[in-house]
């Protein structure tokens, strides 16, 4: 209880400081969420040329906007919003953003030319699980991690990919449904039992 | 929606915690890059800081001499009054301190439109001169 008040207080306090532009605080927000960008950025199908740059375009325009966080959301989905944004962006400028909605059918016609199964001998549960995620469409991917990683609730997943609440739960429940087809090995489940 | 559905629950579980357990790639020094790229971002902040307060010290300056020339070339009979009684008062009255403070406050109800014009060209040099010495270090204070 007592280390909860001081880890909460530390936490308030580094906030605080990394508000009013603190490098020291600077680091330690960036080695606290450089893995969820980088995670970001690489679901959205960014190139790995891409993923830096983007990166650290994200944390240039946190570090700028910063003095301007309300607090109102949490750091990691005020983070998350801006990631998403800036990978879109990317996947804009070079044109691609037109293809995603085919891309979905696309690969989701794919998956189902592979198989419903992912291979799993000799493979660890979170390799397997993560191949199958690695499958499903970007946007489902998202939400997906979004959700079961980091998670989120659905309306801040609906305010990172600035969607409605009901696409988001689209997107879950159909990338849920993808995922328990690929993993009924692992789950130990009937491939039919969600459907 | 699957909710309800007889499994989720394990399913769900066993979601959660495999895509928590994986780790992601991140170039080992992208932290001090991107520490870097902070102070790199605050030095031109403070650069742009320096060149506008420069552009402001130099803009009141010339508006203080404008100001200044108009006054001398608009109103001379008005400012000659003003300087030779100013004049006046430290050679003739040199004296009595409290006699000038009462002076200067009638001749400040007097003109006291030009004298309001003349306090606030003066206040904004005094900004502009103390911004140029010591703003910066009141900001990063």
């Amino acid at each position: 209880m007592v280390d909860g008040m001081w880890e909460q207080h530390g936490e308030d306090n580094r906030l605080r400081l990394l508000c009013s532009g603190d490098h020291e605080a600077f680091t330690w927000f960036v080695d606290k969420y450089k893995e969820t960008v980088f995670l970001c950025c690489r679901r959205l199908g960014l190139r790995e040329d891409e993923v830096e740059d983007v990166a650290s375009e994200t944390f240039m325009a946190a570090y700028k906007g910063l003095s301007r966080y309300s607090g109102r959301s949490e750091l990691s989905t005020w983070l998350w919003s801006i990631a998403y944004r800036k990978g879109i962006d990317c996947l804009r400028r070079n044109r691609r953003e037109r293809q995603l909605e085919d891309e979905q059918e696309n690969e989701i016609a794919a998956g189902r030319e592979d198989g419903p199964t992912v291979v799993t001998e000799g493979k660890e549960t979170e390799q397997v699980v993560w191949e199958a995620v690695e499958r499903l469409p970007r946007l489902w991917k998202v939400a997906v991690i979004l959700h079961y990683r980091e998670e989120k609730a659905i309306a801040d997943i609906a305010k990172i990919m600035d969607t409605r609440e009901n696409t988001v739960k689209t997107y879950l429940f159909r990338g849920r449904q993808k995922l328990r087809e690929m993993l009924s090995e692992v789950s130990g489940e009937d491939c039919n039992a969600g459907k | 929606m699957p909710a309800n559905r007889p499994n989720q629950g394990n399913f769900d579980e066993m979601l959660g915690r495999a895509l928590r357990r994986h780790s992601e790639p991140v170039p080992a020094d992208f932290t001090e890059r991107m520490l870097r790229q902070a102070r790199e971002l605050d030095e031109k902040r403070i650069v742009s800081r320096v060149i506008w307060q420069g552009r402001l010290a130099l803009a009141g300056t010339i508006l203080l001499g404008v100001a200044a020339i108009v006054g001398v070339v608009a109103l001379p009979g008005r400012i000659g009054a003003i300087l030779s009684s100013i004049g006046m008062d430290f050679t003739e009255r040199g004296g009595a301190l409290l006699d000038r403070f009462h002076q200067a406050a009638g001749a400040v109800r007097n003109e006291w439109q030009l004298y309001a014009v003349l306090a606030v060209l003066l206040a904004f040099a005094v900004f502009c001169l103390l911004d140029l010495l010591v703003g910066d270090r009141l900001k990063m204070a």
